[in-house]
């Protein structure tokens, strides 16, 4: 009986396989030896081909006016953007867990911290007398905008640049930092500027200037984007991309996190940041840019630089504001 | 494979027929054949010989193909279903590993600093889990042209996102933030990749465990009819005795009819009873396990998606998103069933399925303080509400969950198991049987006519 059932099952999975022949033909669905990428990486990159309004049209770095001295902690104007604020009992700030050194996750304690996130915190003291009265939202680069303007968030503090383009959609607040965009190689790549970078693979964040600038000063390049600028340096890692091209400060914290890699000397583009707003609250732009004052001349900006930021070499003067009108 | 059978059968059936034909000289002049044949079966006793030679090939013709059939579904039933049933084990393991796997490391990353010991050896468990359900999978030939696809993909995929997971744990370590980048990395090739490849494999063996036993379960029409063709033939060739020798009955003819609707009922029967035991293998056995798999898979990306809704920290609306459709399909929109209602389900596994439904329930209320928690900003208590080890811990009512669908599901695939035994038993012996009652119907039939033959002699 075993050995006729066993014929009887081997006819059968020959007759099975005949009729099927599927074990030779290739196998569907995605190539098995395709490289793992991010989530969200596109390559191509997808790229913004409109603009509200080109460079040049306005002065990206000017700003809403202070307006007198600021109100005490705890004491907002009735009827402010600031008293909404401190009537919710915190203020929701958008920012970036991944930016080495400017706002991450710390991985030892799973805390929020960074330059960025200090200066939410100055902020949060100067509406509620406290530091603690944040809610952080972590969002994507492309996400800024859509946060802001959907009321997500109050203010998104998040290596933004200020440009006259997103002035039309958004406010900015006076400058808190100044970056430029950079490249940054692998330690022995033959790259060495930016005219070496036509027919390579280059990373930026979707939806960021560095991506736009990519196209602009390297139409050879092919840019590739990913949802966050992290993203990129993985992609590097990996060998999926010859360079990442996105700000100084940014690169420096990837350098940090990679000694195989460099950045390379050459600065092409200048990028002052930002606190964004809603373009309707004025009011709360002209508080912070209060704030802004406060923290540049009290020695709080340079104390939060030498805390987060040394590693980028001597301390420099806070960028000087500049008020619109 | 129902076609297998018959053109077996068919084969057998020919060449039974062919066999006395083959014995004639085949260069005899064919006019002359003709006429000594008619010679030959002229009259009572011709036509008596004729008969005989008629019901002798009907008879071997039904025992053969009985017999044929018996081994062909006994064999499906021991290989083919059995095998089929454990790959489709292994499947639904390899599922259920590597979504365990998502869930882990994704809470391991949310606990802060080094993960702890506990989250790490369920890590490297389920990676073990999913590697041996793998081995199994393969070695058992996983199925048709989309299992072997699937096999290939996790294969190939599985070493990538454990490199991944590695990575973002070395950087972890040193604290710096690269390595969230790695781990959310790592979570998209299980999610996009290796999960939807697990669940067409799963879905592959699974197709292949119902075809198996379709055929397993099949009505022997063929013999069937030939047996009944006999039994008709029987009774013709009787009556034709009865008006010419007054002799009412005919003792090897009747041995013979006797046999052959023994051989009917026994094929009949045992077809019957083997299909019902296939039959409830499935309902209680195989279809519970899959629902239940389906039950555990979906709290296992449940729990993933909470884990990675915070780890997102305010980004993640599409994994919380995730997380009500699949707390929906596990406990139902209402949380009153969903895949853990009671349903066709045997007592045993409504007990788990209840107990299941109450975790579920408190997991979701529990999974609402954790968001509450989150949108006020209290993000610190809100991971400990998830991944925390005491016993109001989603973390801890998840593992509750696991284990009583876990339970569940050795109790039915226990079932399963003993079902598809009972299968194959109900055949046991019906080959052999089949086999000596076609002879006696053969012998009783040449016996018969011989007896009466002789009486013209």
């Amino acid at each position: 009986m075993r050995a006729g059932a066993g014929a009887a099952v081997a006819v059968l999975a020959a007759l099975v396989l005949a009729g099927c022949g599927g074990s030779d033909s290739p196998p569907s669905g995605p190539d098995p030896a395709q490289p793992a990428r991010p989530v969200g990486v596109q390559d191509p990159a997808v790229l913004p081909t409109t603009s509200a309004a080109p460079a040049g049209s306005c002065d990206p770095r000017a700003s809403y006016r202070p307006a007198g001295a600021l109100p005490a902690p705890g004491r907002m104007p009735s009827g402010s953007t600031m008293a909404r604020i401190q009537q919710s009992g915190r203020l929701v700030v958008g920012v970036d867990q991944n930016n080495f050194r400017f706002g991450y996750r710390d991985p030892k304690t799973g805390n929020l911290v960074g330059f960025e996130i200090d200066l939410a915190r100055e902020l949060s003291k100067a509406i509620f007398g406290s530091p603690d009265k944040v809610l952080f939202r972590a969002i994507t680069t492309a996400d800024r905008i859509p946060a802001i303007n959907e009321g997500r968030v109050d203010i998104v503090i998040r290596s933004m640049t200020m440009n006259c383009d997103r002035w039309e959609q958004i406010n900015f607040s006076t400058e808190y930092f100044s970056a430029g965009q950079a490249i940054m190689v692998a330690r022995d790549s033959p790259i060495k500027g930016i005219k070496d970078l036509a027919g390579k693979k280059v990373c930026a964040a979707t939806g960021s200037t560095s991506i736009r600038n990519i196209a602009a000063k390297a139409p050879e390049a092919k840019p590739v984007s990913a949802s966050d600028a992290l993203d990129c340096l993985v992609l590097l890692q990996q060998l999926q991309v010859d360079a990442v091209s996105t700000d100084d400060a940014i690169l420096a914290g990837f350098a940090e996190q990679d000694r195989g890699t460099k950045i390379l000397p050459e600065r092409f583009t200048e990028e002052p940041y930002g606190m964004a707003m809603k373009r309707e609250s004025v009011d709360l732009v002209r508080f912070v840019n209060g704030v802004l004052e406060r923290i540049r001349s009290d020695g709080t900006w340079t104390r939060l630089y030498d805390r987060w930021l040394s590693s980028l070499g001597a301390t420099p003067q806070p960028p000087a504001p500049r008020y619109k009108g | 494979m129902r076609l297998a059978t018959l053109i077996s059968e068919v084969v057998t059936v020919t060449t039974l027929v062919r066999e006395p034909a083959s014995r004639t000289p085949a260069a005899a002049p064919a006019a002359g054949l003709r006429k000594r044949a008619a010679r030959r079966f002229r009259g009572t006793p011709g036509r008596l010989v004729l008969a005989t030679v008629a019901l002798v090939v009907l008879g071997l013709a039904t025992g053969v193909t009985g017999v044929v059939g018996v081994r062909q579904r006994a064999g499906l039933v021991d290989g083919a279903v059995a095998q089929s049933g454990e790959l489709t084990v292994a499947a639904q393991r390899l599922y259920r590993a590597l979504s365990d796997a998502d869930a882990t490391a994704a809470s391991a990353f949310l606990t802060g600093g080094v993960e702890p010991v506990a989250l790490r050896e369920r890590y490297q468990a389920d990676v073990a889990d999913a590697a041996a359900a793998l081995a199994i999978v393969s070695s058992g030939g996983a199925g048709d042209g989309a299992g072997a696809s699937a096999v290939a993909r996790i294969a190939a995929q599985l070493p990538v996102y454990t490199g991944l997971v590695e990575t973002a744990r070395v950087y972890n370590r040193q604290g710096v933030p690269v390595g969230g980048a790695y781990l959310r990395e790592a979570s998209g090739v299980m999610r996009e990749r290796l999960l939807p490849a697990a669940q067409e494999l799963y879905k592959a063996v699974s197709d292949e465990l119902d075809e198996a036993r379709g055929d397993a379960g099949a009505f022997p029409w063929f013999a069937v009819a030939l047996g009944l063709l006999t039994i008709a033939a029987l009774v013709v060739v009787q009556r034709y005795l009865t008006s010419r020798t007054n002799r009412v009955f005919n003792v090897g003819l009747v041995a013979a009819t006797v046999a052959a609707v023994a051989v009917l009922l026994w094929l009949g029967v045992s077809a019957l009873v083997t299909a019902g035991r296939l039959e409830a293998s499935h309902d209680r056995g195989s279809e519970e396990v899959s629902r239940l798999a389906d039950a555990r898979i979906a709290a296992l990306q449940a729990r993933a998606d909470e884990s990675l809704t915070l780890v997102a920290r305010g980004n993640g609306a599409s994994f919380e998103k995730d997380y009500v459709t699949m707390m929906d399909r596990l406990a139902g929109p209402d949380r009153a069933g969903g895949l853990l209602a009671p349903g066709d389900a045997d007592g045993p596994t409504r007990e788990f399925l209840a107990a299941a439904l109450t975790e579920a329930k408190s997991w979701d209320s529990t999974h609402g303080k954790v968001r509450q928690l989150d949108n006020d900003g209290q993000y610190d208590q809100a991971v400990s509400t998830s991944v925390g080890t005491e016993d109001t811990s989603t973390a801890t009512i998840a593992n509750r969950l696991d284990e009583n669908l876990s339970k569940a599901i050795d109790h039915n695939s226990e079932v399963f198991r003993e079902e598809v035994r009972g299968a194959g038993g109900s055949l046991n012996g019906a080959d052999i049987g089949v086999g000596l009652l076609a002879a006696l119907l053969v012998f009783g039939t040449a016996a018969g006519i011989q007896r009466r033959l002789a009486e013209y002699r």
